[in-house]
């Protein structure tokens, strides 16, 4: 019996394949801390101290007498887009996948830790059509078919107007085929992220979105539970 | 926030649809639909309100004015459209510490009250929002605060001591150590006693300087409304939103007030409350209003915003006229001024969320339809640098997988380490890792006892992930590369050893440059960070194929069970044939085949194969299985194959 090739993560195999789409249209791998400063995790992207939006994400925090400022485990990959933006003109054309965590009960559908694949897109005159256009054209790429994208109004403090994304597979058997997904949150950039950065926000404008890639991979193996993709088990591993 | 919805025509009026169709709006212009059900005889719409707008939506007039909004009607019947024109009242006063923690304080004084069961179609309302009805005065605060999003609170007069014939207010923070007690949480039966550190702010009796209440939080049992009272003061503020919210969540307190204090409701409400509390109260309990205190100190108005023609259609990439933006604004209440290509804007008062010429350009685009956005199809484009963490993990991924290993992506969090966290979900997830390899070995021991079911002779993993250390200013974190190898079930072996130097030396020559591995018991790791600064700048990324993907299967939780059986067939009979025939007779619980062992003598060729059994119902006895290898067996005799 030869010892057979090993199998790739999905995880993994995923970001490879997310980085070879967006890099044909010119979008960079960026990457930043998982221990994050308060600051970029939450200021410098619109969620101030004691403000409603920080309720939407549930945080771990460092002891206080292990870190000189306040530091997360950051609970998004929108940090990366302040501390690129700071280090960067327009234009900025950036993906970012990486591990995030909440702190929350985890269930099939919700894991502490996952990874997040957070786009940035700043530019003179980007609007919502450079969005949708290149959403469209990722997952159709990343499923292997036509797909159509549909906005709904939403909320993000990261973003203004903010929007939630459906997505529909327009072709193929699989079991996504013909049906509305919500898949995303996205957005124009909002002006006080980009001024913070030191960006002219009435010269620049930028599109913004995030998305779980645990979720592109339940929808795109089918797995039910996204925990799995944490065990470590290779009866789970060894199926891709 | 689950609103009715015929109390929601009650303002939109007849242009008001039904359901189905106002879910539909809601979701393609506003807020998504939770859902829709019938509870008390009303239709019941639980809309999921977005935070930005919680200052007005958290209300059915907000609800209905959104409605209005979208349907391009002037609402039948708005409380908010008419300033209110409430009679002044010397009776009561207020004195108020801090203005800017509480910028406006309203109480209204009504007299001879009958307190009694509200009428039936308020408590159905209620009753559908799922609150339970209590007396009518009791009722109408909490329908007034869900018709038009202002708390209130109610007094009896007669309870609470005047000072010079006067009732007198005060709110002013606590005093550390001091106590307030509050009202019986839901479904508790027992007040609640809180001490208070001093940062909260109170309602206090200004009698005895007694506190009464939590400021914007929670009310408490202090002068309350009772079967008796005839005499009753009406509270109506505004408090300031993240005082509200660090008092409520310090203490654990998110109610229906203070969740929509901390929203930033307009300054302006109160008195629109006022007015109509005690249009309710005098209809439903009788009794007339004396006066009503506004005691306004911080005034505070939306911005007048310029809106310009060219930023809406450059966000928005549609081609809009200035009258259609005009048009479009106007919708929502706001008051518009048109100037040459540009527009000032200013929203409604109740419309807090109004500030900068974004929030205008996003009403625009909703409103509009965000489906008349059309796609601009990307161009091909080159990166400005290639990843290089990203880079040389792909090639270190790919060069392992050659030599069979898996990858895996374990958990960040530790039972035990060095950086603890402050809040950890569980005792066993409390610190962050600070390895790979502790990880790796669980995940070799865990592992092992699949090797049959996964057709493999050993386990071999690997993991690059991020692991974290202290620092002099606080949380430092590296890149790790582990990789680990199990080749016996009892545990580390020296041959796990082999495998691991093996893969070492491959990725050593892979990379042209010496790593500086730490091994322990058949799992070796490396500081990947160190290593990418040594290696060359990657120019280009090697292509990756986007795959068709495999569909998973949910792994079955019973064990897999493992029969081997070796067999002589004539020189020439291929391993294929022999597994096709072994397959058919093993039937649906075999899971896999593996040939472990070929070799052929005097014109006779051996074949020996692991059969792998697993049902994904039960757990399978050695009775079962045996059953079917027997049934293996007469297939093989059939083909005159002769078994080992």
């Amino acid at each position: 019996m030869q010892t057979p090739t090993g199998h790739q993560h999905p995880l993994t195999k995923m970001i490879a394949e997310i980085n070879e789409i967006f890099r044909k249209i010119g979008f960079e791998f960026a990457e930043g801390p998982e221990a994050e400063l308060e600051d970029y995790n939450f200021n410098r992207v619109n969620v101030p101290k004691d403000h409603p939006s920080r309720d939407m994400q549930d945080t771990f925090w460092f002891k206080n007498k292990d870190v000189s400022e306040p530091t997360v485990l950051r609970t998004h990959t929108s940090p990366v887009q302040a501390r690129f933006l700071e280090k960067n003109e327009p234009p900025v054309k950036i993906i970012v996948p990486g591990k995030v965590f909440r702190n929350e009960t985890t269930d099939a559908t919700h894991e502490a830790q996952f990874y997040q694949l957070e786009g940035l897109w700043v530019d003179e005159g980007i609007h919502l059509g450079h969005l949708k256009g290149t959403l469209e054209y990722f997952f159709s790429e990343f499923f292997s078919g036509k797909t159509e994208i549909r906005f709904r109004p939403s909320f993000f403090p990261f973003v203004e107007p903010g929007l939630e994304v459906d997505m529909k597979l327009l072709e193929g058997n699989s079991k996504l085929a013909g049906k509305w997904i919500e898949v995303m949150g996205a957005g124009m950039v909002h002006p006080n992220l980009l001024e913070v950065a030191g960006i002219d926000s009435k010269k620049y404008s930028g599109f913004a979105f995030g998305m779980g890639i645990d979720r592109l991979g339940v929808m795109k193996y089918g797995v039910e539970d996204v925990r799995d993709f944490y065990t470590g088990d290779l009866r789970f591993v060894n199926q891709f | 926030m689950k609103v009715v919805h015929s109390w929601l025509k009650e303002y939109v009026g007849e242009s008001m649809p039904e359901a189905q169709v106002v879910e539909d709006l809601l979701n393609q212009h506003a807020f998504e639909v939770d859902g829709v059900e019938e509870i008390e005889g009303e239709t019941v719409i639980d809309v999921d309100v977005l935070p930005n707008r919680s200052s007005d939506c958290l209300c059915h007039r907000g609800i209905a004015r959104e409605l209005a909004t979208i349907l391009n009607t002037e609402m039948n019947n708005d409380p908010l459209a008419q300033s209110p024109e409430l009679p002044i009242t010397k009776e009561i006063t207020v004195s108020v510490e801090d203005t800017v923690a509480c910028p406006r304080f309203t109480a209204s004084l009504v007299t001879g009250i009958e307190v009694k069961e509200s009428p039936q179609w308020l408590q159905t309302r209620l009753k559908a929002l799922g609150q339970r009805p209590i007396n009518n005065i009791v009722d109408a605060t909490n329908y007034v605060m869900y018709a038009m999003g202002q708390p209130l609170h109610a007094y009896d007069a007669d309870l609470f001591p005047q000072v010079d014939g006067q009732w007198k207010f005060d709110v002013r923070f606590a005093k550390a150590g001091e106590t307030v007690s509050l009202l019986a949480e839901g479904g508790k039966d027992e007040d609640r006693t809180i001490e208070l550190n001093g940062s909260e702010l109170l309602i206090v009796d200004g009698s005895s300087d007694t506190p009464i209440s939590l400021a914007g939080v929670k009310g408490g049992r202090y002068a309350g409304v009772h079967a008796g009272t005839t005499n009753i003061i009406i509270e109506a503020a505004h408090f300031n939103p993240t005082l509200t919210r660090k008092t409520a969540r310090r203490l654990g307190i998110v109610i229906d007030a203070s969740k929509r204090f901390e929203n930033e409701p307009s300054r302006a409400l109160p008195p629109y409350g006022q007015a109509e509390i005690i249009k309710l109260i005098t209809d439903i309990a009788g009794g007339e209003c004396q006066g009503v205190l506004d005691a306004y100190f911080e005034e505070k108005t939306n911005p007048q915003v310029e809106v310009t023609l060219a930023k809406t259609n450059s966000l928005l990439g549609l081609e809009l006229t200035l009258t259609e933006v005009a048009a479009l604004i106007e919708r929502t209440g706001s008051c518009v001024e048109v100037q040459e290509d540009t527009l000032l804007a200013t929203g409604p008062f109740e419309r807090t969320d109004l500030c900068i010429e974004e929030d205008f350009i996003e009403e625009v685009a909703r409103l509009y339809g965000l489906d008349k956005i059309t796609s601009v199809v990307p161009e091909p484009d080159e990166v400005q640098a290639i990843n290089a963490k990203q880079y040389y993990s792909e090639k270190v991924r790919h060069c392992l997988l050659a030599l069979g290993f898996s990858e895996v992506v374990t958990t960040s969090f530790h039972k035990k380490g060095k950086i603890q966290l402050q809040n950890a979900l569980a005792s066993d997830k409390s610190y962050v890792r600070s390895n790979l390899s502790k990880n790796l070995h669980s995940v070799l021991d865990t592992n092992y006892s699949h090797t049959d079911m996964l057709g493999l002779r050993d386990v071999r993993v690997f993991e690059i992930g991020t692991v974290f250390f202290k620092t002099e200013e606080g949380v430092g974190e590296h890149t790790s590369l582990a990789l680990g190898v199990r080749t016996k079930g009892s545990g580390f072996s020296a041959g796990d050893e082999r495998v691991v130097v093996d893969a070492c030396n491959a990725l050593e020559e892979l990379l042209s440059t010496s790593l500086a591995w730490e091994k322990e018991k058949g799992v070796a790791e490396l500081n990947f960070t160190n290593v990418l600064e040594q290696l060359p700048v990657p120019t280009e990324y090697d292509a990756v194929t986007i795959e068709t993907p495999p569909q998973y299967a949910t792994v079955s939780p019973f064990p897999a069970v493992s029969r081997d059986i070796a067999l002589w067939v004539t020189q020439g009979v291929q391993a294929s044939e022999v597994e096709a025939v072994l397959n058919d007779a093993a039937g649906e619980l075999r899971l896999r085949t593996d040939l472990f062992d070929e070799f052929t003598k005097d014109e006779k060729t051996s074949y020996a194969f692991r059969l792998v059994f697993q049902s994904t119902e039960k757990t399978l006895t050695d009775t079962e299985v045996n059953e079917i290898m027997d049934v293996v067996y007469a297939a093989v005799k059939r083909r005159e194959w002769e078994v080992r």
